[in-house]
């Protein structure tokens, strides 16, 4: 599904040039569950950037689906990341003047899914994340641990191929982290592939694969299942 | 989606009130501004429009020339209109006309009104005065006719039909023979009674070019070219017949110009019934009602853009669930349109409110209906999407440029670009107000010098009697029983009031050095004059009793009339006489008679134009108001006991006064609306840019919450954290100060050229602006300033 062959990116200011990315290679293949391990500043977040076309590479290609995408232009980017890319972030991200059921109906709006669909679409969504109680509240209304399930809930709504996850549960307590964990793996036990970025070792033994990296470089591959 | 859009933008509007407040307080201010003064600038540019035969009506103006001096003047004489109507082809039909004053009494309904219209018969026909009863063609085809406006034709007659009924007027009875509806407030003839132009008087039966009086009016055939028609009356006017019908000399010529009826009122420098509209005033109008919006848009682009900082982590996450930039962009213009439309809806309430003291800053009489045209309110929906767009615009942009791994890492840094335009817009809004306030004070000034001036007579405690119908008759009873009131000092009585003569007249004086013509204002007025007005004679002496002697016709067969002069210091000058030598010299205005006394120069017109040479003589015939001056005490009593004298010996005369020095004031009216509306354009500008400045220094202070702690742990001050965040918008503020204050001096300059006695621009007045608008920055920025200086450091460190 993904091909990335020799990534780099780099980072100038006007004096220093910073390598985030140095000649970075791997595949994921669909329905695959991806942890991604490192230090700070090992590029991790680039390179999710990178995956979830948020950012451009400096060098290297990168193919999705087969396809060539480093070249896209922002339009192009924009077009297949609503179609196939959901995100859950560390700080959830939510929209505080959204509720709920908003937050999650967005990726719809901007896909252009009808309002009766989307109602539908979303009610789904949020009784699968056991949050359909808490639709009408606003995101500053609820715990850490129900935000990421509304975040997890938006990034999935649009059923995508593949879901980016940085550092999903590195703002939640291990209670509410063990749950979003729980719900990633349903997610990819249903057949999306998973990218996530994790500090947490504990969290990474979910993956089938963790991939190590330091300074912008891939310095070990580990296959757990 | 837009529903989306607009769910958003009321939440965000909600969440964060103070600059929401500041922003529809700014746009609903600038926004009824503009709904006003365009219902002002749609009713002057509407004037006279009304008439069907708009297009084809003109206005004859007449320009002359005698003894080497060139006049002109709104006013003809009786011949012109029939006369050009019969030898010029392309004329159609003419209508003289004048208004006057005089009792209307229908039993015991006896009223003095000004506004009596005499009108030749076509007048209805001509002109497009809705008549509600009556035929255009017949309603003044006879002499004993009058048309009544609805309101008199009520105040006359009630809720009875008028028609056929008998009104008192000047003596005479009318029938009345249509009703119109009142005359629209945009139209340069206003009348409440129209009868025949032929019932003003004798005079008026024989055609003459001169004694110029009338305003008359010509409808010209369809499809003719105004110039063409002028060409053949300026033909016609130097023919022999007309030179000597006219006793023009050789170079000497009169003409007669032809003002379209729409170009009256705005274009024309010659006033005719009511004093012409200045189109430069709204010109300034629409200046003054654009800058507050300019300001009010600046305010709600400055605070939208310093926001987006804060709302970096919301365009981040939709440009992931894939928004477009086209979807971002019209999100936030939506947000502004939210705005407007709420200001507008407010705007179109604070209208409605004002409108009361809009329509004493303009003189005008809007009626809160007007506002609810649908025209007033087209023009509102349009003002609505300019204003969301050119406040809208820049921050849709910054917003949705943005790039999203960029915002979602950093947030939006204020970059350097959108600081300078922030900076830009503070500039710009407190040099506009610098400028008003600068320009406000400089007019304050100048009125201030014009009402102190002093003009060489105390117009104060001079009381104005108008004398009306027969009460010339009883001139000397009225005044020798004025003269018995308590607290009267002093009673004369003359033909114009003193602050402003337009009687013109030219005089010969004859001496040793030769033959003096000279063109001069002239005054009949009655004895006591100068000693009522309070005027210095410095030569000479003051008309007396026996001055009446030379003037009488009954005992000389005229053989020895001579008519008694007081002359100014200017015409003595102009002459060439020193004052003592003018005393007993011969002057002659048609008739010759001795200069008994020379007055010292005093103003006899506004201070717009200089002092010219003025002739007074006796005239008491000429009488048109009595000045009674009082004590200053106990005015209501005086009036009280001047008024019994008049109803003991005019009864059937209502009687009706004012002071001389609301004629003087009348005088600079203009000047005094456009003080007001200066005073009011300043203190909105002021208002409104502290409001964005103080919404920006909110924002600022929260930006740089961290900063502050860290330097009030390393050890800063009070005074220096207030410094820190005070200084860069004092700069700003300075910067505008210095460039505003040259444009400020250039316009007011030429403001100041308008009149002949003026005051010179003083720099003090600038350096006052400049610290006002210091100190009220100071004030404006001190509130969270101060507040961020006294936080405790430990708190603003936390919010990290």
């Amino acid at each position: 599904m993904i091909q990335i062959t020799d990534l780099e990116k780099f980072y100038r200011t006007e004096e220093v040039q910073t390598i985030a990315l140095n000649k970075l290679s791997f595949g994921v293949k669909e329905g695959e569950f991806v942890a991604i391990m490192g230090p700070s500043g090992c590029g991790k977040s680039t390179l999710l950037n990178i995956l979830g076309l948020l950012d451009d590479p400096d060098g290297g290609s990168f193919k999705f689906n087969g396809e060539e995408v480093s070249g896209y232009n922002e339009r192009k980017r924009s077009e297949l990341r609503k179609h196939n890319i959901g995100f859950v972030f560390q700080s959830f991200n939510l929209i505080d003047e959204l509720t709920v059921f908003e937050n999650v109906e967005l990726p719809l709006i901007y896909t252009g899914v009808k309002p009766a669909e989307r109602k539908k679409k979303v009610e789904a969504v949020l009784e699968k994340m056991q949050i359909m109680h808490r639709r009408n509240h606003f995101p500053q209304q609820l715990s850490g641990g129900q935000q990421q399930r509304v975040a997890v809930a938006r990034a999935v709504v649009n059923n995508p191929k593949l879901i980016l996850a940085d550092e999903p549960t590195g703002n939640l307590d291990s209670t509410n982290g063990n749950e979003v964990m729980d719900l990633l793996i349903d997610l990819n036990e249903a057949g999306t592939t998973i990218i996530m970025v994790t500090h947490s070792e504990h969290d990474a033994k979910y993956s089938h694969r963790i991939i190590r990296m330091l300074d912008g470089q891939k310095v070990t591959e580990n296959i757990l299942a | 989606m837009i529903k989306n859009y607009f769910k958003i933008a009321l939440r965000s509007l909600k969440k964060n009130k103070l600059y929401t407040g500041i922003n529809i307080f700014g746009l609903s201010i600038g926004l009824s501004a503009c709904v006003l003064i365009s219902l002002y600038i749609s009713s002057e540019l509407t004037y006279d429009s009304f008439h069907k035969n708009s297009d084809r009506i003109v206005r004859a103006t007449m320009e002359y020339k005698l003894s080497g001096e060139v006049n002109t003047a709104a006013v003809t004489g009786t011949k012109v209109g029939p006369e050009l109507t019969r030898k010029i082809p392309g004329i159609d039909d003419y209508v003289r006309t004048y208004i006057s004053s005089g009792t209307v009494k229908n039993g015991d309904k006896v009223f003095a009104e000004d506004r009596i219209l005499f009108a030749d018969p076509s007048f209805f026909k001509m002109f497009s005065f809705n008549l509600l009863q009556g035929d255009a063609s017949s309603v003044l085809d006879a002499s004993n006719k009058i048309v009544l406006t609805e309101s008199m034709a009520k105040k006359y007659f009630g809720t009875d039909n008028p028609i056929g009924k008998i009104i008192h007027a000047f003596d005479e009875d009318f029938v009345v023979s249509g009703v119109c509806k009142d005359t629209p407030k945009n139209s340069q003839i206003k009348f409440d009674f129209v009868t025949q132009f032929l019932n003003l008087n004798n005079n008026v039966k024989r055609e003459q070019w001169w004694s110029a009086n009338w305003i008359t009016y010509f409808l010209l055939k369809k499809s003719v070219d105004i110039n063409d028609i002028e060409e053949q009356i300026d033909e016609y006017m130097l023919t022999d017949l007309v030179k000597k019908e006219a006793r023009l000399d050789d170079g000497d010529y009169l003409k007669f110009h032809l003002e379209p009826l729409l170009d009256v009122h705005l274009k024309s420098d010659l006033a005719g019934f009511e004093p012409n509209g200045n189109i430069t005033y709204i010109y300034v109008f629409i200046i003054i009602t654009v800058l507050i919006l300019l300001i009010a848009i600046a305010n709600y682009t400055n605070l939208a853009t310093a926001q987006s900082t804060t709302r970096s982590g919301e365009i981040g996450v939709r440009k992931v669930m894939g928004a477009t930039k086209k979807q971002v962009f019209f999100q936030f213009i939506s947000e502004a349109t939210t705005v407007t439309i709420i200001s507008t809806l407010i705007a179109l309430g604070i209208s409605i409110l004002l409108i009361p003291y809009f329509n004493a800053i303009t003189g005008q009489s809007f009626t809160r209906l007007e506002l609810i045209q649908p025209l007033p309110i087209l023009l509102l929906l349009i003002f609505c999407v300019v204003v969301s767009a050119l406040a809208g615009l820049y921050p849709a942009l910054v917003l949705s440029n943005a790039k999203v791994i960029s915002i979602l890492k950093n947030g939006f840094g204020s970059t350097n670009r959108n600081g300078s335009l922030k900076k830009a817009l503070i500039v710009g809004q407190f040099a506009i107000s610098v400028f008003l306030i600068i320009f406000t004070l400089i007019i304050v000034q100048q009125m201030d010098y014009v009402q102190s001036k002093d003009l060489g007579y105390n117009k104060d405690h001079v009381i104005v009697l108008p004398i009306r119908g027969d009460m010339l008759n009883n001139f000397q009873s009225l005044k020798e029983a004025f003269q018995q009131v308590e607290s009267v000092t002093s009673v004369t009585a003359s033909y114009e009031t003193p602050e402003f003569v337009e009687w013109s007249d030219g005089i010969v004086a004859v001496d040793e050095n030769g033959e003096h013509d000279v063109s001069v204002k002239a005054m009949p007025v009655d004895l006591d004059f100068v000693k009522t007005m309070g005027m210095k004679l410095v030569a000479g002496r003051d008309f007396i009793q026996t001055d009446f002697a030379l003037m009488d016709t009954i005992n000389s067969d005229n053989r020895d009339y001579r008519e008694p002069y007081l002359i100014n210091e200017t015409l003595a000058k102009r002459i060439g006489w020193k004052p003592d030598e003018a005393i007993g010299r011969t002057i002659s205005k048609r008739v010759d008679g001795p200069v008994f006394g020379v007055v010292e120069d005093f103003h006899f017109s506004s201070l717009h134009e200089p002092i010219g040479p003025l002739l007074i003589f006796l005239g008491r015939n000429y009488s048109r108001n009595f000045m009674v001056r009082i004590a200053g005490d106990d005015i209501q009593g005086t009036l009280h006991r001047i008024e019994s004298a008049w109803s003991e010996r005019v009864s059937a005369i209502p009687f009706d006064y004012h002071f001389l020095d609301e004629d003087y004031n009348a005088l600079y009216e203009s000047e005094r609306r456009s003080s007001i509306l200066f005073t009011v354009a300043a203190g909105l500008s002021v208002l409104l840019a502290c409001l964005g400045l103080f919404g920006l220094v909110a924002f600022s202070v929260v930006q740089r919450t961290k900063e502050i702690g860290i330097r009030k742990v390393l050890g800063a001050n009070l005074g220096n954290i207030m410094l820190l965040i005070s200084k860069n918008f004092l700069v700003l503020v300075i910067i505008a100060v210095v460039i505003a204050s040259p444009f400020a001096y250039w316009v007011s300059k030429n403001w100041l050229q308008n009149f002949t006695y003026r005051i010179e621009p003083q720099f003090y007045i600038f350096i006052i602006a400049g610290i006002l608008t210091v100190v009220i920055t100071l004030v404006t920025v001190s509130y969270h300033s101060l507040r961020a200086a006294i936080a405790n450091p430990v708190e603003s460190l936390r919010t990290e």
